[in-house]
């Protein structure tokens, strides 16, 4: 009995620590997820059913409207004809065009010998790696209506006579944004992409290949088909990052809120926010982004968890 | 590509005809316009940056070279002070984030306990929040606190934008230290905390090195809330929105511009370079087989 005792005890303690460790290991971390993320989101959703202004942030008092936000949201003309287009088409025109680019650029690589295959995607690494804000100033002064290489490449080569602002219009102004984005996202396909090619038996490769298959046919019978996974999470990951563009618009000319023909969700929350001291209205748009991001990420999160399953 | 000449009789038939001088060429042709477009951004940014005629004229390289645009930087443009925030927001945020990303990600990867799957979606969804739906709550919270204008806020901050991703990226490693190691050291009679010291740590450092250097960039490019948080406080600035000072109402000083630009985006260069690889692979572990 005495025996059972003394064998029992350290091992009902040891068993106590290890329900209870965790959770000490984890609880700095949680409680600052806690609190600097969950609750300012809980908090956005509050601000964006009040008239939160600079009187409300100094005095703390609420004043509750609502829905309102909301319904003043959906009533204005500009949500449909410029700041949904602007966002949702970009996203879409930007992941195609990062995804599609990006698995040529990787096609390409695994077609290369060792030595050049590791040059080129080191080199790509130097688009991964800019910042977004010293990237976006670069392509601007690319762009410089005044100075910039473009517009005087343009003019020696006779194609235009003028100087073109490139930022006041639309089109030109996301067609700028847009190369910005492909330019520094297309690494991240590459490399993911290539790894995933790099693991493609050969053998199913060669075999395709002596049936008689062409280089579409194979890529698309059988490479896709392999790297299912591998695109998913690419796309996904892609549109999270291209729904969210903030910098890249908010910098260029006309893009802190003076164009109005160019905002888009972020940059209209923003501005409304910060510009006009309408905390509680810029935080509903931010909310319908953040709607918005969460159903994408939802089906993110289920493919990832159902592969770690397997 | 050697594999038929150490082994011929096995593959006679393979690589002779994918050879071709024509291909090889468009290859070649290929594999430069790619580095064209993507290395263009960094030569011009660079040429301009060392370029007295930058502004006036544009041409493929200095016209007339100069370091003068850094000197005035870094001198009465005042980036020494941007720069030593930079870093000392950086440093305290990697020394802060990783601590706690290192404890929760043992946590996650090696106990099965209740509600670990909903742990590690929430770690997953925070990450995709947008930070311009933070941005307003976090300005109250941090003006609350009276932190503003400060780089502790800022600090703050960048912590909880670093975290999910350094637990997600741990993990990985954590997960990847054979288990057998610690069921050694604790027949060797270690407590948890001595196998956590003398095991697991020296095992994750390599994963813990590439967590710092993704935080370090996260801090350092950061921009809403550098913007939004140090308000007009220009002694606070740091590097991302301390080159907005170079602007001008009526022209810009892009010579000086792209000076700043080139000291902001060299060390996060070779940082990256450094952890190339195992960003990849952090961004969709468990969902890319390797």
């Amino acid at each position: 009995m005495t025996l059972q005792l003394t064998e029992t005890l350290p091992r009902l303690s040891r068993a106590r620590a290890a329900v209870v460790r965790p959770w000490l290991l984890l609880a700095p971390a949680l409680a600052i997820l806690a609190v600097l993320l969950l609750w300012p989101l809980v908090r956005v959703f509050l601000f964006s059913l009040q008239d939160y202004g600079l009187r409300e942030i100094t005095t703390g008092e609420p004043s509750w409207i609502g829905l309102e936000n909301y319904a003043e949201i959906l009533a204005t003309p500009e949500l449909w004809t410029v700041v949904l287009p602007n966002t949702v088409g970009f996203a879409v025109l930007s992941v195609a065009g990062t995804v599609v680019f990006g698995t040529a650029v990787a096609v390409l690589l695994a077609s290369l010998g060792t030595f050049w295959r590791t040059v080129t995607s080191s080199a790509i690494m130097a688009a991964w790696a800019m910042p977004a804000v010293t990237g976006t100033y670069v392509w601007v002064w690319i762009f410089d209506a005044d100075r910039g290489v473009f517009n005087d490449a343009l003019m020696a080569l006779g194609l235009l006579d003028d100087p073109t602002n490139w930022f006041t219009n639309r089109w030109t102004f996301y067609a700028i944004v847009l190369l910005n984005v492909i330019h520094h996202g297309f690494p991240f396909v590459a490399v993911t992409v290539l790894a995933g090619l790099l693991g493609v038996p050969k053998e199913m490769l060669e075999a395709a290949e002596m049936d008689g298959a062409g280089a579409f046919r194979r890529f698309f019978l059988i490479i896709v088909p392999q790297l299912r996974q591998v695109f998913a999470v690419v796309i996904i990951l892609s549109t999270i990052w291209d729904f969210k563009v903030f910098a890249q618009v908010y910098l260029m000319p006309g893009g802190a809120g003076s164009n109005r023909s160019v905002l888009n969700l972020g940059v209209w929350s923003y501005v409304e926010s910060f510009g006009q001291n309408r905390y509680g209205f810029g935080s509903a748009i931010a909310v319908l982004l953040t709607l918005l991001l969460l159903v994408i990420t939802a089906v993110y999160v289920r493919t990832v968890l159902a592969e770690e399953e397997r | 590509m050697s594999a038929g000449r150490s082994a011929p009789t096995l593959r006679p038939l393979r690589r002779t005809p994918r050879r071709s001088p024509l291909r090889q060429l468009g290859k070649g042709v290929l594999v430069a316009l790619l580095l064209a477009f993507t290395l263009f951004p960094v030569y011009w940014m660079l040429n301009s940056s060392l370029d007295a005629q930058a502004g006036h004229t544009s041409s493929f390289w200095p016209a007339e070279p100069t370091l003068d645009h850094y000197w005035f930087v870094l001198t009465e443009g005042g980036f020494g002070t941007f720069l030593r925030n930079s870093l000392l927001v950086a440093l305290g945020t990697v020394l802060i984030s990783s601590a706690l990303a290192l404890l929760a990600s043992v946590a996650v990867a090696r106990f099965r306990f209740r509600m670990r799957t909903q742990v590690l979606m929430l770690v997953l969804i925070v990450q995709m929040v947008p930070l311009e739906a933070l941005v307003i709550p976090l300005f109250v919270q941090v003006r609350d606190l009276q932190l503003l204008e400060t780089l502790t806020g800022l600090v703050v901050v960048y912590v909880a934008l670093a975290l999910p991703f350094g637990i997600w990226m741990l993990r990985g490693f954590v997960a990847a230290v054979p288990v057998e190691l610690e069921e050694a050291a604790y027949l060797d009679g270690a407590s948890w905390g001595r196998m956590f010291w003398s095991v697991l740590l020296p095992l994750v450092a390599p994963g813990l090195v590439a967590t710092s250097i993704f935080s370090f960039i996260t801090a350092w490019n950061e921009f809403i809330f550098a913007m939004t948080m140090l308000g007009g406080a220009t002694e606070s600035y740091t590097v991302a929105i301390g080159l907005r000072s170079f602007f001008g109402v009526h022209s810009n000083d892009w010579g000086a511009i792209m000076a700043a630009s080139t000291i902001i985006t060299v060390p996060v260069m070779i940082f990256f370079i450094l952890v190339q690889r195992r960003l990849a692979s952090g961004l969709t572990a468990g969902a890319v087989k390797e």
